[in-house]
């Protein structure tokens, strides 16, 4: 037992001592997690965002009791400095009078650069076109709101321009007796899958993948690794001529693997939890299964690539050429439910996919989509199976001679 | 010359014997491509969107609704008898929202897992609900707003622009590796301590690697380029003088960049790991998978500061998908020229210089 023990501990030293893994263990999981949810959790938050609009009036003889006007000073209120708010939703970029064609041009060579998010036109007879369509009941004159599908700051402030003039909408047919605030519809957003009946928390939902991410690239990169350049530096022959055995290595390195795996774990609850807040937990029995088959099923991963590779560049290049489709095939930061059925092919022969789905399921963030419950826990015992089979037919221990 | 063709000989030999380096170089951008492709193709899509539908068959103005669904585009829509059938194919992804009227409240129902797309979801239920509360009471919204893409080319998803930022992508880890997985090979299996017995001076070898590279470079950019319109029937605007200028300068760049880490890592073999690490942090940060503008101020001012994003950008502009400013360009080009000769003599003296061991 003490050999094996002291294997364990080698090969944890020895991963925490290589700069290499040390970032792709520790640091990069981590890294990604902290990026991920700086990114993805303030989106939509509105106080987060802030805009460049430009407001060309070419409506401006229309004068100051307008409708025209009754839109540009809107707009102009909320570029102002607002008394709950850091910095108001967007600066507000328009010529003193009206605007020019020049002005316009100018704008939307801004707007095609990304310098400008939005550009809103209000069109010379705009005022009177509102009017005419009150007498005659139809709609009016159009409002012109450019902006770049190439960017997602311009479909964002388009939305909200889209919104605030939704309400001025509102305002004018209330005023104008053609709507009853009273009879308004009530809405109302009910969250599927969530028991608060709550948005998910951005966290939430990635925690569990980055977790098993760390877990995949640990058991992808870091069991060839070691296997392959130890035998091909003649490490392990080394090991051969003492008392250790291939079962009492694979013990050694096996446990040493776990602890990795569970100090990874560690790091990234605790950064999830205590800086980003997530809400979900871990402790119950069949997350910490699921946990445990998870890195159980990408160490057994590695053995079977390590088995299938003549040397350790080519375990490498094969775990390179595996990591990222298997990674992005299994729904962790993409929804996968439309690919075409050549891709569902894999995701449904990926093992992430299941460990994946069934962690999610476990800690509360995702009803079952893909698979059955079952299949979650039998489909990686099958890819143990099928590694373990290979592995102890082809994995040569030892350099050939 | 005659040195110089021997040697662009041996490094064509090299590359083609090389299965790995082709792999990396020519069919990993493709996978890149495909995967991406498929994955965000019509992610956020409302056309592409199914509304399940539970109304209450003697609430007024029912058909009202159902018009307007029908009227905003969606791919698709399903009618429930109930709410839990409702909400039960909601949790199975047989639809992706749903509408609930009951004659006085209109309820939007969304999966809490779908994170990526709720966004676009909740933007396509507040646009009917907005419609279908002035229709109710037979109003017209007096300001109509129409809509108008001010681009010269029409995006129709995020991936338009994902794609050349995985050209972009490539051409940073072909350049990065040129020097940091190529060079530093050669010098460890002290390839270049033999070859520099021989009246071959060291920047011949030099022009021969990053001529070879930048070639190679050059094509994969044009397979990635014609695979993405081909199999996802994209359009781009190539403005191929720019594009040429800019694919051999930013390699040729990158390969400073290359030269910076194999000269600052210990030992040869790990500037590939060094170089791998670097072009993995770019990757997420500089634009490449998600928007810059998604990212708090600081990351966007980090993010500014990476090569990639700026090639990203460029690729995007040399596309036709992003539009830029011809002075911008032609800095940014200058700037990775400059970077690349600058580095070259350093990486002369690199190649000349016996490995630290």
């Amino acid at each position: 037992m003490k050999d094996i023990l002291q294997l364990a501990r080698a090969h944890i030293v020895t991963a925490i001592r290589e700069r290499v893994t040390l970032f792709w263990f520790l640091i990069f999981p981590v890294f990604l997690l902290t990026v991920l949810t700086l990114i993805f959790g303030q989106v939509n938050q509105e106080p987060t965002i802030h805009f460049e609009i430009s407001l060309v009036n070419e409506d401006i003889a229309s004068g100051t009791d307008s409708f025209s006007a009754l839109v540009e000073s809107i707009l102009v209120q909320m570029s102002m400095p607002q008394p709950n708010a850091e910095t108001p939703l967007f600066t507000l970029h328009r010529a003193l009078h009206g605007g020019s064609p020049s002005f316009l041009e100018a704008e939307l060579t801004a707007l095609r650069r990304g310098d400008r998010a939005a550009i809103l036109v209000i069109p010379e007879g705009f005022h009177q076109d509102i009017l005419a369509s009150f007498a005659g009941g139809g709609a009016g004159l159009a409002l012109r709101l450019y902006m770049s599908e190439a960017s997602i700051t311009s479909e964002t402030a388009a939305s909200i321009l889209e919104q605030t003039l939704a309400g001025i909408n509102r305002e004018i047919l209330v005023r104008g007796g053609m709507y009853d605030d009273t009879e308004s519809i009530e809405a109302e957003t009910v969250w599927v899958g969530q028991a608060e009946d709550q948005e998910l928390p951005y966290i939430d939902f990635v925690l569990p993948a980055i977790v098993l991410m760390g877990f995949f690239t640990n058991g992808l990169f870091g069991v060839t690794g070691t296997i392959l350049f130890n035998r091909d530096r003649k490490v392990l022959q080394r090991y051969w001529v003492t008392p250790v055995n291939v079962p009492r290595y694979l013990a050694g390195f096996a446990l040493g693997h776990l602890a990795l795996c569970a100090l990874q774990f560690g790091l990234l609850f605790s950064l999830g939890k205590f800086v980003f807040g997530a809400t979900i937990g871990f402790g119950d029995p069949l997350t910490l299964f699921l946990l445990l088959l998870s890195a159980v099923t990408f160490m057994a991963f590695g053995f079977f690539i390590s088995a299938v590779s003549k040397t350790a560049n080519a375990g490498m290049a094969i775990a390179n050429i595996l990591n990222m489709p298997m990674m992005f095939l299994s729904g962790m930061f993409f929804p996968i439910a439309g690919l075409p059925a050549f891709m569902l092919a894999i995701v449904y022969a990926n093992p992430v996919s299941y460990l994946l789905e069934g962690l999610r399921r476990s800690v509360g963030v995702q009803a079952g989509t893909l698979m059955p419950a079952q299949l979650t826990i039998l489909v990686p015992l099958g890819w143990i199976l099928v590694s373990a089979v290979v592995a102890s037919r082809k994995l040569r221990w030892d350099v050939e001679r | 010359m005659k040195t110089l063709r021997a040697l662009l000989t041996t490094e064509i030999r090299n590359f083609t014997r090389d299965w790995a380096m082709l792999f990396f170089t020519l069919l990993f951008p493709l996978i890149f491509i495909l995967l991406f492709g498929f994955l965000m193709g019509g992610m956020g899509d409302i056309r592409q969107a199914s509304v399940g539908l539970h109304v209450d068959s003697d609430a007024i103005s029912a058909e009202q609704l159902t018009d307007l669904v029908s009227a905003s585009g969606v791919r698709a829509i399903q009618m429930y008898d109930d709410e839990a059938q409702l909400q039960t194919a909601i949790a199975d992804r047989v639809v992706d929202l749903g509408l609930q009227w009951n004659g006085e409240r209109l309820r939007a129902f969304y999966d809490a897992s779908r994170l990526q797309e709720n966004f676009a979801f909740q933007q396509l239920a507040g646009g009917i609900a907005t419609d279908f509360d002035l229709a109710r009471q037979q109003a017209i919204a007096p300001i109509q707003v129409e809509r108008i893409h001010a681009g010269d080319v029409e995006i129709r998803s995020w991936f338009h622009l994902v794609l050349p930022g995985i050209m972009a992508f490539s051409m940073l880890s072909a350049g990065l590796f040129a020097v940091s997985g190529h060079l530093t090979q050669m010098k460890e299996r002290s390839v270049l301590d033999r070859l520099l017995v021989t009246p071959m001076r060291p920047t011949a070898l030099l022009s021969a690697i990053a001529a070879i590279r930048l070639i190679i470079v050059f094509i994969s950019t044009l397979i990635t380029l014609f695979v993405g319109v081909l199999v996802f029937d994209m359009r781009f605007e190539v403005n191929w003088l720019r594009y040429a200028v800019f694919v051999l300068c930013s390699t040729f760049g990158t390969m400073g960049l290359g030269t910076v880490i194999a000269l600052l890592v210990k030992r040869p073999s790990s500037a590939g790991n060094v170089a791998n690490a670097i072009a993995m942090v770019m990757m997420f940060m500089a634009g490449v998978y998600f928007p810059v503008e998604f990212m708090p101020q600081f990351l966007r001012t980090i993010s500014r500061a990476m090569p990639l994003t700026h090639m990203a950008d460029v690729m995007r502009h040399v596309t036709g998908v992003l539009e830029m400013s011809s002075l911008r360009f032609w800095l940014t080009c200058l700037t990775f020229a400059v970077a690349g000769m600058a580095l070259f003599p350093l990486l002369a003296r690199y190649v000349v210089k016996p490995s630290r061991r």
